[in-house]
């Protein structure tokens, strides 16, 4: 396991490092520069050539990446020029509420859609899952931007019941001082999470009915609760891990509709607007850790395989 | 999308928003805390009013730093680009010597540490401005040759009291918009190159700005406090300020809340409790916030464009919509130095023809719904101002493809016509002096900014206009940075590169503020490798037009030379003169006020003036 685990890591530093080379050659394709881009229209040649001397930018290209893997491992992800912080500022104040955003509505949809999932393979082909499928492909077929219209339009604007941006406090504590103004950014992005996981469970929990040691386990006159429980959950959560770890790398990015609609500063909309300002630094150090926690979420789910089965080795 | 014309429009002043306070509803309240809508991905992120090219967005200037550092003068109050002279640290100035000898004399303001604004403030500022002068620090209105290259010296006669003794005679007006409008006198309690050196004083010999290096150091070190946002407040640095309001808190999320600086010397003093601005993540924020929380969230919001059709809806919760606009017009360049559409762009006729095929009006009542003014020229209509003068008011290429048409037909073109790409067939007359133009197609790319919707819509109605006579554009869109960056200085002795010289037409869908150079001349826009001539444009008699309005004297004769000046860009349109949209620059937008708030006034350079507002009950 061990061994495993290092092999996924040095793969991981690989995929890393290519992520990067490719958003770092990106800064150099800009036209007319990036020092037009950073120090505006209005800059005379001088000053680009002692901004680019300044900034290293008129080095070799290759000598520019060196410098910044060199500063990367010593934990300098740099700094913005549009925001006058440092880009790990960025990353370590916005990372904390978007995994309170996006991580509470992860747990909400699993936590919703396990039973849902295995309660419409239990009743296949009966009104309650006809039900539970048409919500499910409603929700799954309509983009988080137009639920999340829809939940503002009814439960903010025409009856009131709750905000209809997040709380703007800039930390996780003065976020959750107005919870309120969490539930529809919650809600929008656990419906959306939530359709994907429950058709998952549901295919897996049938696939599992329908194995042989279900029919053993009803033979020797276990309790339909205790099959489901203890049989048919533990074996169908198999796929479901996979999406659960696939999902990681969306607590930085996919809530960027959900941050542009509920007025939630994240890190999805620290990177969009760093693509479209040519914010490079913090396009860079969102894109590693995206990388690493991509790396991160797939061991994760590797390694909850071999807990949750235990005929799988490393 | 088809539109219609029916001639030029008006531009008369009541359509810009009114020159008084905007009336408010229900019995004035003492207190209470405004809230002003930031623009996305805007919020102001630059404290040191010395603001670099790199912070020079007007966020820093109207939404931070002068709400606490007042500059010497003033301008924009009351929708009118004129100077304030009661927002102004510094008296009328005076001109003599042949308009060569500027003498600036200061009110008796105080800073919120007990010191006087005197012209040691005005020195300190000076000597950071003389030391950072050709780097990337300069400040952001820098322009080589004017200010500060184009004083020959300074006098400091005593505390109230600067001269200013210049190279050669100026226009005083330009001088006091575009060129003393650079100074914010900073506390001398700033002078210092770390935060452990004693505070300074009025008195204090031998301070480090004095000389060049120990200026630059001391630039160095204030402005690395300034990019560092998260120690904004509280400061022992920045809460020393002279202007009405002192900053509470900043968040890490850009909100920023003011308090009332009770030591404020100017007139208003602020009445509000609070002031804050707050950060918002797209236009569907903006109108969500506007619509679920009401007027009580919102005082101010800069509405896009887009959510026209729900105005009504806004207006019926409490809000009043006003088309305020700044001052600046919009454009959008075409490469004069491309080495295959260069000598066609470069043609007059040519430029004149693809004028005949914007659609001002029709775009303006169909696209902006009312909420833009018509550009003809490079000096602003709207809001009402004293520098645009009549014949601007006429638009002199109004929209008609067959007037392109036979432009085009006349010069050598052929096959102008719907379904044609027209084909020049007679290079002496399509583009003199070129012969490779013979057999050129007029078939180019205009790339323009994604995302907004105005943007996409005008540039579709051009593309349609243009293919009515032969003119095939390809649309392209890319963000607003790559956009701007995109359209390099190509023109005669500049160094684009031909890989950079290859753009056609890029339309980042604004233009220009004049702001912080206040005075509509173009010397920042239309002189051959000004920061802004992105087209490339170098005419002679644009030249010398240009210089007059800097040197022309006072009245009459300077009058007659901005007149000379916009007449020949508005006949010659070096660009391609667009509608300029209402709201804040660059983002077309319509203000809305609460009907709870009074006293609120435009100011045309996007600058806030919390302190003349108050809430109603």
């Amino acid at each position: 396991m061990t061994g495993y685990i290092i092999r996924r890591l040095g793969q991981a530093i690989v995929v890393i490092l290519g992520v990067t080379m490719i958003a770092f050659l990106m800064e150099h394709l800009l036209p007319g520069g990036i020092a037009r881009a950073i120090i505006g229209t209005r800059a005379t040649p001088e000053q680009i050539a002692l901004f680019n001397k300044a900034n290293g930018f008129d080095s070799p290209i290759w000598y520019q990446y060196w410098v910044f893997l060199d500063h990367l491992v010593h934990g300098n992800l740099g700094f913005s020029y549009k925001q006058n912080r440092s880009v790990d500022s960025i990353i370590w104040n916005d990372l904390p509420r978007d995994v309170m955003l996006v991580g509470t509505s992860l747990v909400l949809a699993v936590l919703i859609a396990l039973p849902v999932g295995v309660a419409q393979a239990v009743r296949r082909n009966h009104a309650l899952d006809y039900a539970g499928t048409a919500v499910s492909f409603v929700l799954y077929s309509m983009p988080s931007y137009a639920l999340g219209l829809i939940l503002i339009a009814l439960l903010a604007i025409k009856f009131k019941v709750f905000p209809a941006v997040a709380p703007q406090g800039a930390t996780v504590g003065a976020m959750l001082s107005h919870p309120s103004g969490l539930v529809l950014p919650v809600m929008t992005l656990t419906l959306v999470t939530y359709a994907l996981f429950a058709r998952y469970m549901r295919s897996s929990a049938i696939d599992s009915l329908a194995q042989d040691y279900i029919k053993t386990a009803r033979a020797k006159g276990l309790s339909e609760r205790l099959i489901l429980w203890r049989h048919v959950l533990r074996n169908s959560l198999v796929p479901v891990t996979t999406l659960v770890g696939l999902s990681l790398p969306a607590v930085l990015t996919a809530g960027l509709v959900i941050e542009q609609l509920f007025n939630f500063q994240g890190l999805g909309l620290e990177y969009f607007n760093a693509a479209t300002n040519y914010d490079f630094p913090v396009m860079v150090g969102i894109t590693v850790l995206i990388g690493l926690v991509t790396a991160l979420g797939n061991l994760f789910a590797d390694l909850t395989y071999a807990v949750l089965d235990p005929r799988v080795r490393y | 999308m088809v539109l219609t014309s029916t001639g030029s429009a008006d531009a008369s002043g009541p359509l810009y928003g009114p020159t008084t306070p905007l009336p408010a509803v229900g019995t004035k309240i003492s207190g209470g805390t405004a809230y002003v809508l930031e623009q996305p991905g805007s919020a102001p992120n630059y404290i040191f009013p010395y603001v670099n090219p790199q912070n020079c967005g007007f966020q820093n200037f109207g939404m931070m730093f002068w709400l606490m550092y007042r500059p010497l003068y003033w301008f924009g109050n009351n929708n009118s680009p004129a100077i304030d002279p009661s927002y102004s640290i510094g008296q009328p100035p005076t001109f003599a010597d042949g308009d060569k000898t500027v003498t600036v004399t200061l009110k008796d303001w105080k800073w919120s540490d007990g010191e006087t604004v005197n012209s040691r403030d005005v020195e300190f500022w000076m000597n950071i401005y003389k030391a950072e002068v050709g780097t990337p620090d300069a400040y952001c209105d820098y322009t080589p040759g004017y200010f500060p290259d184009n004083v020959a010296s300074i006098d400091y006669p005593n505390s109230s009291t600067v001269v200013f003794h210049l190279k050669k005679g100026y226009n005083p007006t330009w001088f006091i918009y575009n060129e003393l409008s650079q100074i914010t006198p900073i506390p001398i309690a700033w002078d210092r190159t770390s935060l452990s050196q004693p505070v300074p004083t009025a008195t204090t010999a031998n301070l480090p700005d004095t000389t060049p290096a120990g200026a630059k150091a001391v630039y160095n070190f204030l402005n690395g406090l300034a990019k560092n946002t998260a120690d904004y407040a509280p400061s022992t640095i920045w809460s020393v300020v002279d202007g009405p309001w002192t900053l509470q808190s900043y968040t890490s999320t850009g909100q920023a809340t003011f308090v009332p600086n009770p030591d404020y010397s100017g007139s208003p003093k602020p009445t509000l409790s609070k002031y804050e601005e707050l950060p918002t993540s797209s236009g569907q924020a903006i109108l969500d916030l506007a619509r679920s929380g009401g007027p009580s969230a919102a005082s101010v919001v800069n509405l896009p464009d887009q959510y026209l059709p729900q105005l009504n809806s806004l207006k019926s919760e409490g809000y009043q919509a006003t088309n305020f606009t700044t001052f600046s017009f919009a454009f959008f360049p075409l490469n004069l130095g491309n080495p295959t559409f260069g000598p066609v762009f470069r043609q007059l006729y040519f430029r004149q023809a693809f004028q005949h095929l914007v659609d001002q009006p029709g775009w303006i009542e169909k696209i902006f719904g009312g909420y833009a003014a018509p550009t003809y020229g490079p000096v602003p209509l709207a809001p009402q101002n004293s520098f645009a003068d009549s014949t601007e008011t006429k638009n002199p290429y109004v929209f008609s493809t067959s007037d392109a048409a036979n432009l085009l037909k006349s010069h050598g073109w052929s096959d102008v016509g719907p379904g044609d790409t027209a084909t020049c067939v007679n290079w002496k007359l399509c583009a003199p002096g070129d012969p490779k133009a013979q057999g050129l197609k007029l078939a180019f790319n205009l790339d323009y900014q994604s995302g907004v919707v105005t943007t996409a819509e005008e540039v579709a109605d051009l593309k349609s206009q243009a293919g009515k006579v032969g003119i095939n554009l390809e649309l392209t869109s890319h963000p607003f940075v790559t956009v701007i960056s995109s359209a390099v200085d190509c023109g005669p002795g500049t160094t684009g590169t031909a890989a950079q010289c290859k753009w056609t037409a890029e339309d980042w869908g604004a233009g220009w503020i004049y702001a912080p150079d206040f005075l509509p001349t173009g010397e920042s826009i239309f002189l051959p490798g000004a920061g802004a001539n992105f087209e490339g444009y170098s005419d002679p008699k644009a030249t010398a037009l240009t210089e007059a309005t800097l040197t022309a004297p006072s009245g009459a004769a300077g009058t007659a030379a901005l007149d000379a000046y916009q007449n020949y860009m508005e006949q010659q349109v070096p660009v391609v003169y667009i509608p300029t949209a209402t709201g804040n620059v660059g983002q077309g937008n319509i203000v809305l006020t609460s009907t709870h708030l009074g006293g609120f006034t435009n100011n045309v350079f996007s600058n806030m003036t919390p302190e003349t507002w108050y809430l109603t009950k």
